[in-house]
């Protein structure tokens, strides 16, 4: 049951670091946060939680698992967490704000692609 | 000659992916069924369904039904074929086998008889096979189809094609052309990591169809690269058998020199001599694994030369917690029961290869790994799909104005390729469940339906692309997700007439590989009603265009009226 857990928080940990690292580009901040401007520091702050995202998820695979298994796992859960994004991101964008609750204010118009 | 290299990579990309796509279609589908295929064998097999057993005793239950096991019939005739008359009376045995997984209720017991009056060739050999329940010692029926390990795991590599190998040989072609559209894909894909997260629905649908098919691609690549090749590596006997042909001496040489060197008897003595407990052996096997860090249970066993005083025991080990295959085999001395030898870990290249073929074959014992995989296959699925649409929809409207048929036939295959195959599959599973359980070859009837469907479905695809020729939607692709959907929930209302089992019952009871598979139909079902609604759609927006550039009413018939 414990492992089954920290495989669950491994993929999260997958997700969470794949969204971040897809805000940090600015189309996809674009259809998540509006008009609203990506800083520099945004930027390398996103880049920076997305690759602890993946490191963590990598950490916690290899805790539960061989390092083999752990590696493959790893390299594979990025499959569905980049689908997982990239639909999100095309029919449910606003869903990701919350993922950067540090930048204030939020524009609401929704802009095209 | 081609102006740019990345020119050149885009016309071997398009041309290799449109020949061997289909083949490729067929090899990810089934390989994504295959990761499940002791499970679909339970849905289909309902007798088996009950929980996985580990090897039972050879001594006591596993030994009497070897003894009873006889040659396959279709063997002894290709036999007497070979020998150009008569086979002796009693063919002896020489080799015995059980295999087992950890999703295995049932288990496999294989034999070997000599063929002992074929001058052209002293070691020619025929085969015998049964399924027993582990837990009686039962012997299941024979003609049985064991639809995930007998029919979709052998279409994944080698499309039931047996005639010269011929299947092994295409899908070899196939994994080959796939490396080849995968490095040219990543050569023309020009905003590889910046568009990976990319996929615009609401673009037109040549702009979407290559998004998806960009996304499946990339964000897949290093399962679709490493599955390539490590299919090739495993079936590399058979695309460069110089073991069988032009080394077959040398390599008969080092075999028996690795015999000697292990300790291993090569040729029976001749001499007969009683088996001692098998039994002792795999409990003497196991503490070995222990003391090595590898507890397991035992996978594969086999007994060479068996009712010879040279006969041994080999003990392998089951896939468990690693990637790679870990037989870790012990070998024992058959009259005596010592140990003759223990493998000791891989060198190196074989520790490779070991991993490279665990990596494709998932021998472990890890159910969200296996779902990954079947992610990474159905995303190769998606891939090829929209990489085939992508290329009609370039194609069909300047196909149309120069009355070329190519475009349609293209489409035609298409849809055969992806919602024919899906249908020809449910309809082999309703099959499956309608066939009377006491039909005669009962397995031959349901691959016959398989193929039956296919081939309908292909004949349907053909009329009903004609549409594809005036640079629209054929409607074949839309009629057939609509058959789609009463197949897949046949199929589950089916298994639970003839079985008993629903899925309020099998999710309850926390069997997952009769629920699984039922959900799985049941989301094909929903899946495949929101594609054919959401082609319709496309249709009539396009029906609507085209009636309004030629200045016509806007058109407010049927698809089909338009389609004419």
């Amino acid at each position: 049951m414990v492992d089954a857990l920290l495989l669950a928080l491994a993929l999260a940990c997958c997700v969470y670091g794949m969204a971040w690292l897809a805000l940090a580009m600015r189309t996809h901040w674009r259809e998540v946060r509006g008009a609203q401007p990506l800083s520099r520091g945004n930027v390398l702050r996103l880049r920076v939680l997305g690759a602890l995202g993946l490191l963590a998820s990598l950490l916690i695979f290899l805790r539960v698992d061989h390092a083999s298994m752990a590696c493959l796992l790893w390299v594979m859960s990025m499959i569905p967490a980049v689908l997982l994004l990239a639909f999100t991101l095309a029919w449910r964008p606003r869903w990701l704000s919350w993922l950067v609750p540090w930048v204030r204010g939020h524009s609401p118009g929704r802009q095209a692609r | 000659m081609f102006k740019s290299f990345r020119l050149a990579m885009t016309w071997v990309h398009t041309w290799f992916g449109l020949v061997l796509g289909f083949v490729l279609m067929v090899v990810f589908f089934f390989g994504s069924l295959s990761v499940f295929d002791r499970e679909i064998d339970r849905w289909a097999l309902p007798e088996t369904r009950f929980e996985p057993q580990v090897m039972p005793s050879f001594d006591t239950r596993l030994g009497p039904i070897f003894e009873q096991i006889v040659p396959d019939q279709a063997e002894l005739e290709a036999a007497r074929g070979r020998v150009g008359g008569a086979l002796p009376g009693a063919l002896p045995v020489m080799n015995w086998s059980a295999y087992t997984t950890h999703r295995d209720p049932v288990l496999s017991l294989f034999a070997e008889f000599a063929v002992t009056n074929n001058p052209d060739d002293p070691d020619d050999h025929v085969h015998g096979h049964v399924t027993i329940d582990p837990r009686t010692g039962g012997i299941l029926q024979h003609d049985q189809l064991e639809i995930g390990s007998e029919f979709f795991y052998p279409m994944h590599y080698s499309l039931h094609l047996h005639w010269l190998d011929l299947g092994y040989w295409i899908v070899g072609l196939a994994a080959l052309t796939m490396l080849a559209a995968l490095v040219s894909g990543v050569v023309i894909h020009r905003k590889l990591f910046r568009e990976l997260f990319t996929f615009r629905p609401k673009k037109p649908t040549q702009r979407s169809t290559l998004d998806l098919h960009n996304l499946t691609g990339v964000v897949a690549l290093p399962f679709h690269f490493m599955f390539a090749l490590t299919g090739l590596i495993i079936f590399a006997g058979v695309y460069l058998p110089v073991s069988e042909t032009l080394l077959k001496p040398e390599a008969l040489a080092h075999a028996r020199a690795e015999a000697e060197k292990n300790g291993l008897p090569f040729k029976p003595a001749g001499r007969a001599a009683a088996l001692s407990s098998v039994d002792a052996m795999i409990v003497e096997a196991k503490r070995r694994w222990a003391a090595r860090d590898m507890p397991g249970e035992v996978g594969f066993l086999t007994v060479t030369h068996v009712g010879d005083v040279n006969s041994y025991v080999s003990v392998y080990r089951a896939g468990s917690d690693r990637v790679t295959l870990v037989g870790q085999g012990v070998h024992f001395e058959g009259p005596s029961g010592r140990v003759l030898y223990e493998e000791p870990p891989p060198a190196v290249v074989s520790a490779i290869n070991d991993f490279l073929t665990g990596l494709h074959l998932q021998h472990f014992e890890h159910w969200l790994l296996r779902w990954l995989y079947v992610a990474g296959g159905l995303s190769g699925c998606v891939c090829i799909a929209t990489g085939l649409v992508f290329f009609v929809g370039k194609r069909k409207l300047r196909h149309a104005t120069r009355d070329i048929t190519g475009a349609r036939w293209v489409d035609a295959l298409a849809v055969t390729a992806v919602t024919g195959m899906l249908l020809a599959t449910l309809a082999l599973l309703v099959a499956n469940r309608l066939l009377p359980a006491d039909l005669a070859q009962r397995a031959s009837w349901e691959e016959g339906v398989f193929w039956s469907a296919w081939l309908l479905a292909f004949v349907h695809a053909a009329a009903r692309s004609a549409p594809a020729q005036q640079a629209r939607i054929a409607p074949a692709w839309r009629e057939q997700c609509w058959a789609v959907v009463p197949l897949a929930v046949a199929a589950v209302v089916l298994n639970w007439i003839t079985t008993g089992d629903h899925l309020l019952k099998t999710v309850g009871d926390g069997y997952w590989p009769v629920a699984g598979f039922d959900l799985a139909l049941s989301g094909v079902a929903v899946l495949a009603t929101l594609a054919a609604l959401q082609l319709r759609r496309r249709e009539r927006s396009q029906s609507k265009a085209q009636a309004v550039d030629a200045g016509e009413p806007s058109a407010g018939g049927t698809p089909e009226a338009a389609h004419g």
